[in-house]
This record gives C-alpha cells, sequence and structure tokens, in this order.
C-alpha cells in the first residue's frame, strides 16, 4: 500500500505529476524540472519531505547506543547542533545515511531516509542491548517541509520567524501559532531550512509559504528537481551512491568521519583499515565531454578496461553540462582532468574526472 | 495534433506526407516525459523494421526509446531538434517530428495503428 503525505491532494491539486517513490506517492514534478530547478537556485522553492523519517533516541544512554551505530562522534554535540552520520554495519558499509540533531542531554532526533526507517529501527533495537534507552518512530506524526533557495530565509522571516539557527542547528520556534521545528539544513546545496511539525498543522504552513512567498517567486518543487539540485551539490543519495557495500571512506565522506573518535562503533575495523590502508574503488565526479546522458548503473571505462559503474548522473541545469558519480578503481593515473568512457546504449562517451561539488557552495556551511 | 496521423500505443505518430512519412512522438508522450535535454536519432539511409528502436529521448529523469511505427529507411533527420531538444517542449514550436522516411509498408503494418481519436480515447 502506498503512502502519502498530509500534502498528497494539494499537490495533486497543484497539479503535480505523482509517483511512487520509496513506498510513497510524491510529486516528481509540478510544472517543468529543469524551471523548479532554476527556481531553488535563483529564489525560493518548496519541498514537501514529509516521507522521510523522524526517530526520537532518548535516555541516559541515547548517546553510548548513537555512538555505538555511527563513525561520527556524538558525544561531541552540543545542545541544538545537528552532524550528518552514516548508520554502518558490521562491515562498515552503509545501512542509511541520518542527520542526528541533539535537541538536549539524552534527547536526539534522527531524520532518516524515508524508504529505511522501519529496516534503521530494527537495527538500533538490536544494538539497544541492555541500554536504558526510548526509541521512538515518530515518522507518522510529524510533517516536514523544507524551504530552499537565496530567499528561503527572507520567506521565513516575514512569517515572524526571526533568528534563525546557525547552519546544522535546530530550534524550536513559533510558527502559524504553532509550536515547531526550525532547522537550518537542506538537500539542496542552497541556504535554507527545514521546518519539522505536527502532522495537522503542514497544510496550513505549506498554503501560507506559497501566498506569502508570490513576491519572492516561490513555487512547490517536485523530487525531479531534488535529484538534480543534489547532484549539482554531490551530495550523496542513499540507494544510489551508497548502499550496504560501500563504506563512508569509498563513498568521499572521509570528510564526516573524526579521526579521534574515542568509543568503537559498528565497521569500526574496517573503516579504520581503510583510512590506514587506503581503498580500492573511489567515488568520483565526472563531466560529459560528448554529447551524452550518464545514467545509473552505466559502466565506466578507461583505456578500454571496465573500470567503475555510475551511480547517479544527468543533467546540470545550472552549469549546462551533463555531470555523474560514479565508482571506479583507486588507480593513481585515473584523477582529477583524466578522460574516462561512460558505455551509453553499446558506445563509448568521453567524460572528464571533475572535482566535487559540481558548483560553488551556496550555503553558509562548515 | 493532425486529424490524419496514425498512433501507436507506444506514442509514436506516423504522418503520410507527398513523398514519404513524418514519424514522432504524440503530444501526449511530450507531455508525459516533460523537459526534454537529448535527442538522438539515426542516420540518413538506417532502415529500420517496424517496432524497432530507431531513436532514444532523454527527459531530465529517464532515457526513453522510441520505435518506428511501420517500416522505412530515413531519408532526412530534424536537425533543429536534435540541437535544441527543448524545441519539443515548446507550445510554439510546429516540428516537433523526428524523422522523415520511405515505406513500402502494407496494410498489415497499419493495422494495429489507431486513428486520432482512437489514439485520444486510448489516452484518456
Amino acid at each position: 500500500m502506498t503512502k502519502q503525505t498530509i500534502l498528497h491532494d494539494r499537490h495533486v491539486e497543484l497539479g503535480a505529476k505523482m509517483v511512487d517513490f520509496a513506498g510513497w506517492h510524491m510529486p516528481v514534478q509540478y510544472t517543468s524540472i529543469i524551471d523548479e530547478h532554476n527556481t531553488v537556485r535563483n529564489a525560493v522553492g518548496l519541498f514537501d519531505v514529509s516521507h522521510m523519517g523522524e526517530i526520537i533516541i532518548q535516555g541516559v544512554d541515547a548517546l553510548e547506543l548513537l555512538n555505538k551505530l555511527v563513525p561520527q562522534d556524538i558525544s561531541k554535540l552540543t545542545d541544538t547542533k545537528a552532524v550528518y552520520c552514516q548508520l554502518t554495519n558490521n562491515n562498515g558499509g552503509i545501512k542509511d545515511d541520518w542527520i542526528v540533531y541533539k535537541l538536549e542531554n539524552n534527547k536526539y532526533l534522527v531524520i532518516a531516509n524515508a524508504s529505511m526507517v522501519d529496516s534503521d529501527i530494527n537495527w538500533v533495537a538490536m544494538n539497544k542491548g541492555d541500554l536504558n534507552v526510548e526509541i521512538i518512530n515518530d515518522s507518522h506524526n510529524y510533517s516536514m517541509i523544507a524551504i530552499q533557495g537565496p530567499k528561503a530565509c527572507e520567506l521565513i522571516n516575514e512569517l515572524g520567524c526571526t533568528d534563525l539557527p546557525a547552519f546544522f542547528s535546530i530550534a524550536e520556534k513559533e510558527l502559524l501559532g504553532h509550536n515547531v521545528w526550525v532547522s537550518r539544513t537542506g538537500y539542496t546545496g542552497e541556504d535554507g531550512v527545514e521546518v519539522i511539525l505536527e502532522n495537522k498543522y503542514a497544510l496550513e504552513l505549506w498554503n501560507t509559504l506559497l501566498e506569502v512567498g508570490k513576491k519572492y517567486g516561490v513555487k512547490p518543487i517536485g523530487l525531479g528537481a531534488r535529484d538534480t539540485l543534489r547532484l549539482e551539490s554531490a551530495m550523496p543519495l542513499y540507494g544510489n551512491d551508497l548502499d550496504e557495500t560501500t563504506t563512508p571512506i569509498e563513498a568521499g565522506l572521509r570528510w564526516s568521519i573524526p579521526k579521534d573518535k574515542a568509543t568503537n562503533y559498528n565497521g569500526k575495523e574496517v573503516i579504520d583499515k581503510h583510512l590506514a590502508d587506503g581503498i580500492s574503488r573511489k567515488l568520483i565526479g565526472f563531466k560529459m565531454i560528448d554529447k551524452g546522458i550518464a545514467r545509473h548503473e552505466y559502466d565506466v571505462y578507461f583505456n578500454n578496461e571496465k573500470v567503475g559503474v555510475v551511480t547517479s548522473g544527468g543533467v546540470s541545469p545550472t552549469r549546462g553540462d551533463n555531470i555523474g558519480l560514479a565508482y571506479i578503481k583507486n588507480l593513481d593515473n585515473l584523477t582529477v582532468g583524466s578522460t574516462i568512457q561512460i558505455m551509453i546504449r553499446d558506445k563509448f562517451y568521453n567524460a572528464e574526472i571533475i572535482k566535487k561539488p559540481f558548483i560553488e557552495k551556496r550555503n553558509k556551511g562548515e | 495534433m493532425k486529424e490524419s496521423m496514425l498512433c501507436t500505443k507506444t506514442h509514436e505518430y506516423v504522418l503520410e506526407l507527398e513523398n514519404g512519412y513524418e514519424v514522432g512522438l504524440t503530444d501526449y508522450a511530450i507531455e508525459q516525459l516533460g523537459d526534454i535535454v537529448f535527442i538522438e536519432l539515426p542516420e540518413v539511409g538506417s532502415e529500420f523494421n517496424k517496432n524497432e528502436v530507431f531513436a532514444t529521448i532523454e527527459s531530465v529523469k529517464a532515457a526513453s526509446e522510441i520505435y518506428m511505427p511501420i517500416s522505412g529507411k530515413v531519408i532526412e533527420i530534424n536537425e533543429a531538434v536534435v540541437d535544441s531538444p527543448e524545441l519539443l517542449n515548446d507550445e510554439n514550436c510546429t516540428d516537433k517530428w523526428l524523422v522523415k522516411i520511405e515505406s513500402n509498408a502494407d496494410q498489415v503494418e497499419f493495422a494495429d495503428l489507431l486513428d486520432y481519436s482512437d489514439y485520444k480515447e486510448e489516452i484518456e
């Protein structure tokens, strides 16, 4: 049975093309993916991301449990701060990627991928053991609306919500008279916020943002543009670029792994080995030289030898060319500037390995 | 869309011209694809059977294969849409055909094509 967010009927009313995604019936586009993409880069867009999971982990041992689950050091998180994490399996592979917020002492909020919530909950419960922790799947109680783009903060300010939290922080705020969480995060590479609120307030907020945001050129944005936006910013997509067989080091997420975490965590042995001895494959970014579009699972060649596979690929409306991410063999002569070939419909198309992200950072991050 | 077009259930159309036939995508198919960003057409002179893939059209989301409604030999391709695939999404563009072919297709090949009103019923 496909699930629907609280805003489902509103999306249909707004003329969205709906598709099944991660078990949910979601808007893929309202007008045009390219137009929606440009709206977020140049003005402000609204995303219904209520399909994402909200998990509360609380109790005196919450920190100990979380630190066992992810390579990141949750003990370093101060109140209201967030950190990008990977939920690792015992081989260092990635079961899901999370944003973990420390709400207060002994209380954490986890934002998980929609399709992974149930398996995450099982995994967390398995790892709980005798720890004094409560794991609450609050996903069905909360909606999430992302407001993203250079005008996003102005728009949310206009609703009386000022003093926004700093990048990768969360704050409890009053919005339209309701208590909500406002997080300075997103999946577009733009500045903006994600509002997490009780389902019953979601439609009112969505409609108000559309109405008040008119003067900023606000538009609702579907999953199609969400994908092109995150790809340009080289943000990995779970299931495409990350999965149980890839470690964070292979996935180019070394920046997110602290060197000095004192406590053990699932998969630490393998990740430490990857850090010490290097990796046999790596996630790289490329741009197409020849006219062609690389897609998920297309093969990558170098000197007529298959060296890898595309995990994400498509058009970059901001750059005006075609880009992608691929896992390739970690060879010394395969690096930024190297020409590789992507096999598209049984023909070789030249591409060049380039630095990630594909566009300059625009949010006030890190 | 022109009344005299014949359509496939996979949303290609074929239109008889004075010399040969014009083959393209129906407006419905274009609308379903969304922003079209890449079009690959065969070389002039290539020959195709009925239902054989002759072109690839990519939207932002995905690549789609396009099938020949009837057998034939390509005599002209629409270079304008290859250079500017977004023309297919342009409401004001009237030249959205993909290829022109010459064909000796017999009645059997036409038998499963839908006339315009039947096609409209099919997509509703």
